[in-house]
């Protein structure tokens, strides 16, 4: 199992667009994927799920995720939210 | 015996999405913004806005009203998961020419209105009112029907969602 917990830069928080790409990201692993907010923890490949955290700036989620491509799904999760969020 | 007599049986449950907004249809794919236009958050149509009035498509639980008005999620009680977003990139409008008339959690009825806004005010500040609606959760449905096209009045069948039982 891999944890990333990252903290949320953008002004805008996770609305749509960025929720839509982070579980169009997770979806290309196999490895079953939980994202957690300050609220809830939701499945990181549905979208609805993303979106209804409501993450906003300044809160930090964590990633938990666990399979056969783990550690690569930890590195490209990691590298896609510092670059869009 | 019994197994061979529900395969026989099995029957297609067939869920109507209503316009959440009465304006113009316009194909996803046309839409100026690639994260609806290639149907990364789902499949659906858009809505070119005639007024400032959203209404919820279905009988559901709103997941998530975006504090800024602009966009809104929901779950229907047949089981789509919903997306209206109101305007692209409007997030930005943080709220500007938008009014919520629900909260997140709420339950609604198909046609109780859900978001007040002004379109003209919002092509004015420079973005495009036009109004993505989505289902969400795609892999739950064997075929989703998005094929009306013109003019559409808020309440009216714009998606037609098919279902194994």
């Amino acid at each position: 199992m891999k944890v990333v917990t990252y903290t949320i830069k953008d002004e805008l928080g996770i609305h749509a667009r960025p929720a839509g790409m982070l579980v169009k990201e997770a979806a290309q692993f196999k490895s079953d994927i939980k994202i957690a907010g300050p609220k809830k923890e939701v499945d990181a490949k549905r979208i609805m799920g993303v979106m209804s955290m409501g993450v906003k700036k300044g809160e930090t989620v964590k990633l938990t995720i666990s399979g056969p491509d783990e550690a690569a799904a930890a590195t490209a999760l990691e590298n896609f939210m510092k670059a869009n969020l | 015996m019994f197994e061979k007599w529900k395969g026989l049986f099995r029957t297609e449950k067939v869920i109507s999405i209503a316009a959440p907004v009465s304006g113009t249809v316009v194909p996803l794919a046309e839409v100026n913004d690639p994260t609806f236009a290639q149907g990364i958050l789902g499949r659906g149509v858009a809505i070119q806005p005639a007024e400032g009035r959203v209404y919820a498509p279905a009988d559901g639980t709103v997941d998530l009203m975006f504090e800024t008005g602009h966009a809104l999620s929901m779950t229907t009680d047949d089981g789509a998961e919903v997306l209206i977003h109101v305007g692209l990139d409007t997030v930005r409008l943080c709220g500007r020419h938008y009014r919520v008339l629900c909260q997140s959690g709420d339950r609604v009825a198909c046609g109780q209105p859900l978001i007040e806004f002004e379109p003209e005010a919002i092509r004015a500040a420079g973005f495009d009112p036009v109004t993505p609606v989505l289902v969400c959760n795609t892999e739950a449905f064997t075929a989703i029907d998005t094929g009306r096209t013109g003019a559409v009045t808020a309440g009216e069948v714009l998606l037609t969602l098919h279902q194994q039982q």
